[in-house]
């Protein structure tokens, strides 16, 4: 009788587990599935040599966005360079600005830089990322444009220094004329018929 | 099922039976020796798998310690792979008579490490199914393309070198040994190209086995210089070094000498080679051995007093690590007992007998296997840019089990081919191309010759 009564009381604690395991759960998926879709706006602006994104959040009807923190960034060749203070929130009218850094340089000689916008892991909002290239990079030289495809160690295998080129090629080749010789000359032996005593 | 062993062999001289013998006869030495390599090759294949399984996240190699036991492993087997051209080269073309039993064996162990460390560059490689980019993408710029071409020339030429210097001796086995399996008889008859003594085939043979003699010293060179390149090109404390060439190549000759000697021991027991292999080799090996040693010995001074007297920087805690700090104890009984002592020891006749001298060479061995550990791994745990907050284990490297077993599996890999290699091949020249008419009349003549 004791132990029925132990049973019981352990199944009871297994279940009651069991049960706010999953209500937390679904408490976690109903969440999700209130998230909505927010929409992003940019307008870019240029006054006394001062750049500034102003992002404006709106929901799906339209109205502002309050109080949502804003990731602005700038695509470098490997990631992304964050821009703007460590939080951009919105205001009341759903709007945040961050100024563009003076001296991000480009990755052409027409100064193009690709911004990104995004909204990151929002308790209420979809993540979402607006894309735009500006020409508000320092556009790189000419010179220093066309530098990519000059010889030089430390670019592509088709732009190797020639001297490199020609030294390691005639290394190479010098090597393995002598191997391919004595090759032919193994093949030569084979062809050697035994003379008849 | 029962293999027929068609008839019993008969041998023409002692000096055939001698070399010969144990290609007819399979001990069962032999055959638990082959088992317990290949234990080894099974066991270092399941460390293999799960690295594969896995990844890289299997060994200690982590952002600072990028290069663990398997390249010091590689530099060690480059290094040992150099010993052909020691003997079918720098001797032979020095008319080194005394040399000429040994220049087989050597270049048996060129081909076995050659290919030995070809294959471990591919098991450091977390993405080996990739290597084909090396060929794809590869840039004339990189030494670790420079590393890939030399290796795969210095394979190709060491093959040619056994080959070349095989292939009399390979038609003397498919002529005379008629008690051995089809499968072998086929296979001497293959690689035999139908070499009949002639006179033609003999000054063909001798031509190129010259050309070649001449050709594999600065290949030897590079494959090692390259390898110390792969170094040296690296910005790290220890490495910025315009002496790491040089230092490669006189320890790779080093290790090779002592190498040989540790090979020549067992294989006149073994094979029971004694009047072949005579305590006059082993004196003469250890002469070279202290001198080969001689020579790294001055470029490691060169090597450690520069950067020892300045202390500058990282370089001088690199140092510091090795002169009194965590690697220490390794670094000096590496100095010791592999450098020092073996110059000492061997300068005393009665060390350079072959069992006082097969032990010496053990310590050397051992050496410059923790040697190549000491280049590779502390210089890595110094950087010149360290990395804010790293994890711990970026800090220390301590080998893990599979790295230990794919290690050990790649040591009996390269006992496994040099075994079955003695075992296919006389491991001793019998044909001595210099008179290969009289070849067989006087069998009995140059035998008497060669032991006496």
């Amino acid at each position: 009788m004791k132990y029925i009564k132990y049973l019981f009381i352990r199944v009871l604690k297994i279940t009651t587990l069991v049960g706010l395991v999953f209500m937390s759960t679904t408490q976690i998926y109903a969440q999700d599935n209130t998230k909505e879709d927010a929409l992003i706006s940019l307008d870019f602006t240029e006054k006394n040599n001062i750049k500034t994104i102003k992002a404006t959040v709106t929901n799906k009807i339209g109205e502002p966005v309050e109080e949502l923190d804003l990731y602005f960034f700038v695509k470098r060749t490997f990631s992304l360079l964050p821009i703007g203070d460590v939080f951009n929130t919105t205001d009341e009218n759903g709007e945040v600005e961050v100024e563009f850094p003076k001296d991000l340089p480009a990755s052409d000689t027409e100064g193009s830089v690709v911004i990104l916008v995004k909204i990151l892991e929002s308790d209420l909002y979809n993540d979402l990322t607006v894309e735009t290239t500006k020409k508000w990079g320092v556009p790189i030289s000419d010179k220093e444009y066309h530098q990519q495809d000059e010889r030089s160690l430390w670019a592509a295998a088709a732009n190797a220094p020639m001297s490199l080129i020609v030294s390691i090629s005639i290394m190479i080749l010098s090597v393995w004329y002598v191997i391919f010789y004595i090759l032919y000359k193994l093949y030569i032996i084979s062809k050697i018929k035994p003379s008849k005593l | 099922m029962k293999k027929s062993i068609p008839e019993k062999q008969l041998f023409n001289s002692t000096k055939e039976r001698d070399l010969l013998g144990h290609i007819v006869k399979t001990s069962i030495r032999y055959k638990i020796w082959v088992a317990i390599l290949l234990l080894f090759i099974v066991f270092g294949m399941y460390g293999y798998y799960r690295q594969i399984r896995y990844g890289l996240i299997v060994t200690a190699m982590r952002d600072y310690t990028s290069w663990g036991i398997y390249i010091s492993n590689f530099v060690f087997f480059v290094a040992v792979s150099l010993v052909g051209s020691l003997f079918s080269s720098i001797l032979k073309l020095n008319k080194n008579e005394w040399a000429k039993p040994l220049i087989r064996i050597s270049e048996i162990i060129a081909v076995a490490a050659i290919i030995c460390a070809a294959v471990i560059i591919i098991i450091d490689m977390g993405r080996p199914d990739r290597f084909i980019y090396v060929f794809k993408f590869g840039r004339i710029q990189s030494p670790i393309i420079w590393d890939v071409i030399i290796i795969s020339t210095y394979l190709v030429i060491s093959f040619i070198l056994l080959y070349i210097s095989l292939l009399p001796d390979i038609a003397i086995c498919r002529d005379r040994l008629t008690a051995i399996p089809k499968w072998k008889k086929k296979l001497y008859k293959i690689a035999a190209i139908n070499w009949s003594n002639q006179p033609e085939q003999v000054l063909i043979i001798k031509k190129i086995g010259r050309i070649l003699g001449i050709t594999v010293l600065p290949v030897a060179f590079a494959i090692h210089t390259v390898t110390s390149w792969l170094f040296a090109t690296t910005w790290r404390p220890g490495w910025d070094s315009t002496n790491l060439g040089p230092y490669f190549v006189s320890g790779a000759f080093m290790v090779g000498a002592a190498v040989i000697i540790f090979a020549m021991y067992f294989v006149r027991k073994y094979l029971n080679l004694k009047s072949y292999i005579t305590t006059t080799h082993f004196d003469h090996m250890g002469k070279l051995l202290v001198l080969l040693s001689l020579v790294y010995f001055y470029f490691n001074i060169n090597e450690y007093l520069g950067p020892a007297f300045k202390m500058v920087g990282v370089e001088g805690e690199h140092i510091t690590e090795l002169f009194v700090g965590k690697y220490a104890p390794m670094y000096w009984l590496v100095q010791i007992f592999g450098l020092v002592l073996p110059i000492v020891f061997l300068l005393f006749k009665n060390l350079r007998k072959p069992v006082p001298i097969v032990i010496i060479s053990a310590f050397v061995i051992l050496g410059a296997w923790f040697k190549r550990f000491l280049i590779v791994i502390p210089s890595l745990q110094h950087p010149y840019l360290p990395i804010q907050g790293v994890d711990e284990s970026y800090l220390h490297y301590i080998p893990t089990w599979e790295e230990w077993a794919i290690t050990m599996a790649s040591f009996a890999s390269l006992l496994l081919i040099i075994t079955i290699l003695i075992k296919l091949f006389p491991v001793i020249p019998i044909q001595e191309l210099e008179n290969p008419i009289e070849e067989t009349s006087n069998e009995s003549k140059k035998l008497k010759n060669e032991i006496h």
